[in-house]
């Protein structure tokens, strides 16, 4: 039992986590009116099918935008593209 | 999630759909991307009507990108944290009681999960121990675990038809899953003292470590592993009889450090860091197992060699996508033997040779059916004599049984679509059909394509072991990648 009150150094099995600069939100938009608004969708589509039906419904003066992909890594906007581009949403459904 | 970071840093304002289990990872993430304070709507995975749901969404995403930002979410900062070098210091019982605290989870309905561990008592990591464990390599503690060699990555399964594999060059700082960690050679072993690993398997641990230590992207569950090549014999590892089974303290010990890489490596967190569903029984507590290259018959490769080592270069390679447990037909041992010997038994009247000695293509009755309910390759652990018996069948190759089987695999267009993951394997219909090189759409409904993988190769693996009884056992799986032991001795 005399060992067991020795007191020892234990050493951490916990790996380096870099240091990450944080950033703010980007700046919200005032109204989506005639805004172009991009739709990320990607893995199944799921809700996505009605969500998008309405979205593009009961919003026609926004230039809704999509691309859609069944992996859950969605493709991305080009740098043109993002010129053009005021929000986004992007969903993954499974 | 890189993406939408990536977008908000340059101006563009984001909105993510979740799920309710997902949005603690989902905050966790979004500060390791550097945008803490992503906006999200969380979505029912349960709600029956998808009309419902869907209008309860619109207003809160549009809300998202259009209410102005909060004093928190305009914050700037930076996200430092830093891990001490010695963690505890106390008596060994203390230490123990540290080490093997846990935490609650919300998620897990108060069910305890641990801090440090896979849940099992562990080795306490003293600085002596760690020390000693450092032996088992010329490598230094303070060497940050980096590739030793150029690693062709393959893409696979799911995103093979989708995805550019890319090749990570000698060099590369590996990343630990799901938090994008480091480490050095010294916290890797750190944790094999943890696991019970002894100094002279250091060599083996170092190599997961570099193979990303079983955290894969996070969900990785501590990997599957095997081991190709001499050092199986220098450190004891069993590559007989119950080779999967309890008893062999380095089989076991080496599989459970991959669980315990994931937890402390990678940060590994069920629900906070990383979402997985069920796990596997099969990986869970560890698989690491060993080939027995001295089964093979003339002219069939080592693993090692197959992937592109030398014959006594000794070689990690990862078990890839690790799924289903005893595919294929169900057999006695001794059923097998009737057939190749007699030519009597179940076998050979299922295939037609009842009293003509062997050799006979087993495999023809093992794949009966394989693929009615599940898609892609798997990996057949097997003795020698069956090794030897389709040798002397005429497959005088591994790469010719892969072939072979997955050639049997082909079905017509009209039942692959039937299939479970297609839409996804194949980005709805619109990605590139491997053996045609046109869009899946564009293929007839009679076009016969492969539901046993992309690739003989990469989707299907033979492995032999030692043992007299002939009894194999198969797996979902394929060809990994492979890393070298030697490069960490």
């Amino acid at each position: 039992m005399a060992g067991r009150e020795r007191t020892y150094k234990c050493l951490n099995p916990v790996g380096n986590q870099e240091a990450v600069d944080l950033h703010p939100l980007a700046p919200r938009l005032k109204s989506i009116d005639g805004k172009t608004i991009h739709l990320s969708i990607c893995g199944e589509a799921d809700i996505w099918v009605p969500l998008e039906k309405q979205l593009k419904r009961d919003y026609p003066n926004v230039n809704w935008t999509t691309k859609k992909r069944y992996h859950i890594v969605p493709w991305e906007l080009s740098d043109e593209e993002r010129k053009t581009t005021d929000a986004v949403i992007l969903g993954v459904c499974w | 999630m890189p993406y939408l970071s990536d977008l908000e840093k340059s101006g563009i304002p984001t909105v993510l759909v979740v799920f309710n289990e997902e949005t603690e990872k989902l905050k966790h993430d979004s500060r390791i991307f550097g945008v803490p304070g992503l906006r999200f709507v969380v979505a029912s995975r349960n709600s029956p009507g998808g009309v419902d749901e869907a209008d309860k969404l619109v207003q809160p995403l549009l809300d998202a990108l259009t209410r102005p930002l909060t004093k928190e979410e305009t914050k700037t900062g930076r996200w430092a944290p830093k891990q001490p070098r010695v963690l505890f210091e106390g008596t060994l019982e203390e230490a123990e009681e540290f080490y093997n605290q846990t935490e609650q989870i919300p998620r897990l309905l108060g069910a305890p999960f641990s801090v440090f561990t896979d849940g099992l008592p562990v080795v306490i990591p003293i600085e002596e121990r760690v020390e000693r464990m450092l032996k088992g390599t010329r490598h230094k503690a303070e060497e940050v675990i980096a590739l030793q060699r150029d690693v062709k990555t393959r893409a696979r399964g799911a995103f093979a038809s989708v995805e550019v594999a890319p090749v990570r060059k000698k060099g590369e700082i590996v990343e630990f899953m799901p938090m994008y960690r480091t480490a050095t050679v010294e916290q890797v072993a750190v944790n094999a003292v943890m696991a019970g690993c002894k100094p002279e398997y250091f060599p083996v641990v170092l190599a997961m470590a570099e193979s990303g230590g079983g955290t894969g992207d996070g969900r990785g569950g501590g990997g599957a592993f095997v081991v190709s090549g001499p050092i199986y014999k220098e450190i004891g590892m069993n590559v007989t009889n119950f080779i999967f089974g309890p008893g062999n303290p380095v089989n076991k010990t080496l599989g459970r450090v991959g669980s315990l890489m994931w937890r402390n490596l990678g940060g590994y967190e069920e629900t906070i860091t990383t979402i997985t569903t069920l796990g596997n029984a099969v990986t869970n507590g560890g698989l690491m197992f060993a080939e027995y290259a001295e089964g093979l018959p003339p002219g069939w490769l080592g693993l090692n060699e197959e992937l592109g080592f030398k014959k006594d270069e000794s070689v990690l390679m990862t078990l890839p996508m690790m799924g289903a447990w005893g595919m294929g037909q169900q057999h006695a041992p001794g059923v097998y033997r009737s057939l190749q010997r007699t030519g009597h038994g179940a076998m050979a009247r299922f295939l037609g040779v009842k009293g003509i000695v062997g050799p006979h293509n087993y495999l023809e009755y093992l794949i009966k059916d394989i693929w009615a309910t599940m898609e892609g390759g798997f990996t057949l652990v097997m003795p020698p004599q069956i090794a030897r018996d389709l040798y002397d069948y005429g497959f005088k190759t591994k790469q010719s049984i892969y072939e072979w089987i997955w050639k049997q695999s082909f079905e017509p267009v009209s039942r692959f679509k039937m299939r479970g993951a297609q839409d996804f394997i194949t980005n709805g219909w619109l990605a590139i059909e491997k053996t045609s090189g046109k869009p899946w759409r564009e293929l007839a409904d009679d076009y016969m394509v492969p539901a046993g993988g992309d690739d003989p190769f990469d989707d299907y693996n033979i492995i032999v072991i030692n043992m007299e009884e002939t009894a194999p056992a198969r797996f979902g799986g394929g060809h990994g990648l492979g890393f070298s032991i030697d490069a960490w001795r």
